[in-house]
């Protein structure tokens, strides 16, 4: 799995592509904890290149979640549309994950 | 098109399910199944494959698990057959999704959802869950 990171201001920006499922879910969990612990603490996660999440990838994006509370940082999830989406509705993730439409309402959000 | 599978064999290690991701990728391409088949059956199989690796063995031996892609003529399945503990995948409860700190049990909440017809067998020492979609 590839993830395209970039810098909108303060705001890091994940974008990664590909499959999140029990293979890859790991090392993408420690690339958002690795950022985390230097500092960068307003991270939008943009799912819009993902052709599926399995449970192991919802779980680290719930650790995610956590993990950047805990660090008084903000997370936003943007880019979910089709069978992600669906997949999403399947779990009720939306209502435990901060989910937004777009990556402009993502980065708004963290002000 | 007629009836036709594809089969492979996995270690019980977490890295091999990434082969039977990409036979998944190829044998909906070869079908020309729609997106929601690739997830479907990509979503199933990392979600009985990584728990019967988390879970099912009691040793630190190599074990084998076999996976079956079919298609026939109005449904693909997916097949997986391990040699470990006894478990019914189906005998977990319905995941409480009214629940705000649920974080286990999604794995058989999203097989149960995404697949149409889900069975298991114990045989031979063996188990076996089979899982189908329409193809409608």
């Amino acid at each position: 799995m590839d993830v395209i990171e970039q810098l909108a201001g303060s705001v890091t920006i994940l974008e990664p592509r590909g499959r999140i499922d029990s293979v890859t879910a790991k090392e993408f969990g420690e690339r958002v904890i690795n950022l985390l612990n230097i500092g960068r603490h307003q991270l939008v996660i943009d799912l819009n290149s993902i052709s599926y999440i399995s449970s192991a990838g919802f779980r680290q994006l719930l650790i995610a979640k956590k993990s950047t509370l805990e660090k008084r940082g903000k997370l936003a999830l943007c880019g979910i549309s089709g069978e992600v989406k669906r997949l999403f509705d399947i779990g009720a993730f939306d209502e435990l994950l901060p989910v937004y439409s777009t990556r402009e309402e993502s980065i708004a959000s963290m002000q | 098109m007629t009836a036709c599978h594809v089969e492979t064999r996995i270690w019980n290690r977490i890295a091999e399910v990434a082969s039977v991701a990409e036979i998944v990728s190829e044998f909906c391409a070869k079908h020309d199944l729609p997106e929601q088949f690739l997830v479907a059956l990509g979503v199933s199989l990392d979600e009985a494959l990584s728990n019967i690796i988390r879970y099912a063995y009691g040793d630190a031996r190599d074990h084998s698990i076999l996976v079956r892609l079919d298609y026939e003529p109005g449904s693909v399945g997916a097949t997986v057959e391990d040699d470990g503990r006894p478990f019914d995948p189906l005998s977990a409860p319905a995941l409480d999704l009214t629940s705000p700190t649920r974080d286990r049990g999604f794995g058989i909440h999203f097989i149960r959802h995404l697949m149409d017809e889900v069975r298991y067998v114990r045989q031979g020492g063996i188990n076996r869950l089979n899982m189908r979609k329409k193809i409608v």
